[in-house]
């Protein structure tokens, strides 16, 4: 397999709302971006590959977007679509077809346009026969698990909204970020409105307007091209069975996250993940999550998620920052919250941060989350 | 820019959807008050909803076992957001309980609504049970709800 | 077993700029408009932010048609009649409505659009596509 690096990104600027641009526009917006970001044209580019969800569009071939705003006319392209971790498996698709060395650049590109549907009831639209009489979208689904764990982990609802001030603050240093509140406190976060017990609004993340693409090379190119490659060091990609009830505690085992991740760890040489890693970019739906991930992805032991929030460990002066970009919980374009991912993971990588940047990172990782269906991890890493 | 056009279009769409053979089973023994599920010889798992495949082991699964119509309750929720509810076009009244129910002789969990939506009445392992609309229909809404056992 | 089902999903569409100012022009002022491509020098209709083959950024749109050219057509079996119709002074077509006779149609005829009475910035201002009498035409 060849070498594989990611060498530029772009991102729209996310919002509740983007009615100045149509869905062709908002894809083009961030493709441009991430080009002129790598330093390419075009021409350069050999495929396009797409990250979207389905019914969320609310017209047939989203896909077209790809050949109007991402520049694929006359191109190989494809679209993923994975539920919320549409974003990283398309980026990992994109690294496997340079590894593979039948491509040597290609631009990923996700996007959302929330704003112009409604998401909540396209994902509620699930098995007619089983549970869509009463399935409630991604907020009921999370607020059952949040039970089971709360229960069995004994975190707090001010441990969660420890989460929700961190990231919201992180996000204040993102001009990307759709939330822009820096002076957020856990007390505003534990008034916020009761959405599902035990989740309050500003637990949530938001549903936001945004497109995000970056451009993948293959070794010889990412050195030629980018001052400091982010180096694909591992990739892992899990699924599971399909239906909400055929995972016992799901939010507590995790199967496909906690796999994905000692999947990409054993790949890339990493045994103290905590330690090892200068920066993680996790894909964090609501607070809890967070929480979740922390044990599932081996920050911590099971049980130690809120006293790590609460010692600061995953803060931006903490031993493992945690999504300096404000993560999923301030900005939230589903099929481009993945390419977000890994783009702000690359970011730190590149030491391009800005004001969000990780002094001195050289070890990244991404994550994707879909529905506990799917679950993707990446590392990154600087030139060894 | 100047204007901002916006058009509005409501997707109006309707499918017919096959069940397959043991969805089939499934829903004719739901209009005799009946749960069932598949039981699967490699792990043991009995899997509700009822499906051809165990996803663990890939084995094909053909041993039915019944279930009951009462069990634990392994998670729960209150939700206070209306959600637009896509078969109907309509907003689904809040707030609702809604819980993770374990059914006697199943090992997987099925979501469904709560007639308690009174948080402080709700707890983990509460013992529930199902109750069903008088004219069945073979469909998983035959069961309205589940009521909390005393 | 066939269950019936069904979905309702509203939709709210932005156009962006582009598509906007082409249905703001086609409401108030009943002209069309087309987007030029500075690289391949391509008229696109109907007007766009940029080009899909080339990728640039379109120019200041400009007015096209309102006569055109059929380019194809298929009658279907209602009676309606769906067309491409390539606008004088584009270099792409549009998908539009035929009025008129289906088997009366052939490629290469010429046409003009229909405006509404009452239009609200939607392409079916254009109530479609009707044969054009030019001057010196004995039909
Ligand atoms: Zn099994
Ligand atoms: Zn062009």
């Amino acid at each position: 397999m060849r070498q594989v690096a990611v060498i530029g990104s772009g991102q729209t600027r996310h919002a509740r709302c983007r009615d100045d641009v149509s869905q062709a526009e908002l894809v083009r917006e961030a493709a441009a971006a991430a080009l002129a970001d790598a330093g390419l044209r075009p021409a350069d580019v050999d495929a396009v590959l797409l990250s979207n969800m389905e019914l969320f569009e609310g017209r047939a071939f989203p896909e077209l977007w790809v050949g109007e705003g991402a520049f694929a006319c006359g191109k190989p392209c494809m679209k993923i679509a994975t539920g919320g971790t549409s974003g990283t498996s398309t980026c990992i698709a994109a690294f496997h077809q340079v590894a593979s060395g039948m491509f040597d650049t290609v631009l990923v590109v996700g996007f959302e346009k929330h704003s112009e549907g409604h998401t909540q009831t396209g994902m509620a639209l699930t098995d007619p026969f089983w549970d869509r009489a009463v399935a409630s979208g991604a907020l009921g689904n999370f607020a059952l698990s949040i039970s089971e764990y709360m229960a069995e982990r004994g975190v707090t609802e001010r441990q969660a909204a420890l989460v929700a001030v961190k990231a919201r603050r992180n996000a204040a240093q993102n001009p990307h970020a759709h939330l822009q509140m820096p002076e957020l406190t856990v007390d505003e976060v534990l008034a916020s409105r009761m959405l599902a017990h035990p989740v309050r609004l500003l637990d949530m993340c938001p549903q936001s307007d945004g497109a995000c693409a970056i451009v993948v090379a293959s070794g010889d190119r990412a050195r030629r091209l980018c001052p400091r490659p982010a180096w694909v060091r591992a990739t892992a990609t899990r699924h599971e069975q399909p239906t909400l009830g055929d995972i016992d505690r799901r939010l507590c085992s995790m199967r496909t996250l906690r796999d994905a991740a000692h999947a990409v760890y054993a790949a890339a040489g990493i045994t103290e993940p905590l330690a090892e890693l200068d920066v993680a970019e996790i894909y964090e739906p609501v607070t809890y999550a967070e929480l979740a991930w922390y044990e599932a992805l081996g920050f911590c032991r099971d049980g130690e998620a809120g006293r790590l929030i609460e010692d600061g460990v995953t803060t931006m002066d903490g031993t493992l920052p945690v999504n300096p970009s404000g993560g999923v919980l301030s900005s939230n374009p589903v099929g481009a919250s993945g390419v977000i991912r890994v783009a702000e993971a690359a970011l730190q990588i590149h030491g391009r941060g800005g004001s969000r940047q990780v002094e001195g990172a050289r070890l990244a990782l991404a994550t994707g989350y879909g529905v506990y269906a799917w679950a993707d991890a990446i590392v990154l890493g600087a030139e060894s | 820019m100047s204007e901002r056009i916006v058009a509005l279009h409501t997707m109006d769409l309707t499918w017919r959807y096959a069940s397959g053979e043991a969805m089939e089973r499934f829903c004719a023994a739901l209009c005799e008050r009946r749960i069932e599920a598949l039981q699967c010889d490699g792990c043991g798992r009995r899997y509700l909803p009822p499906r051809p495949m165990c996803g663990n082991c890939r084995l094909r699964l053909s041993r039915w076992v019944p279930v009951a119509d009462e069990g634990t309750l392994v998670a729960w929720t209150v939700v206070h957001v209306p959600i637009l509810d896509g078969r109907t076009g309509e907003l689904r009244p809040a707030p609702y309980g809604m819980g993770l129910i374990r059914l006697d002789g199943a090992d997987t969990t099925l979501n469904h609504f709560l007639a308690e939506a009174n948080p402080a009445r709700l707890a983990l392992g509460l013992r529930v049970r199902a109750v069903w609309r008088p004219d069945l229909r073979g469909a998983m809404d035959d069961i309205l709800h589940f009521e909390v056992l005393p | 077993m066939i269950r019936e089902g069904s979905i309702h999903l509203p939709f709210a569409y932005a156009a962006g700029p582009a598509a906007s100012r082409f249905l703001v022009s086609l409401r108030d002022e009943g002209r069309i408009l087309g987007s030029p491509c500075p690289a391949c020098r391509r008229v696109l209709c109907p007007a766009r932010s940029f080009c899909p083959r080339c990728g640039d950024e379109t120019g200041e749109p400009i007015s096209v048609g309102p006569a055109g050219t059929v380019v194809s057509f298929t009658a279907q079996a209602g009676g309606v009649v769906f067309g491409l119709v390539r606008l004088d002074g584009a270099d792409t077509a549009m998908l539009h409505r035929l009025l008129g006779d289906g088997m009366r149609w052939t490629i290469g005829a010429r046409v003009r659009p229909r405006l509404a009475a009452r239009r609200q910035a939607s392409i079916t201002d254009i109530e479609g596509f009707e044969p054009l009498q030019e001057p010196g035409d004995g039909t």
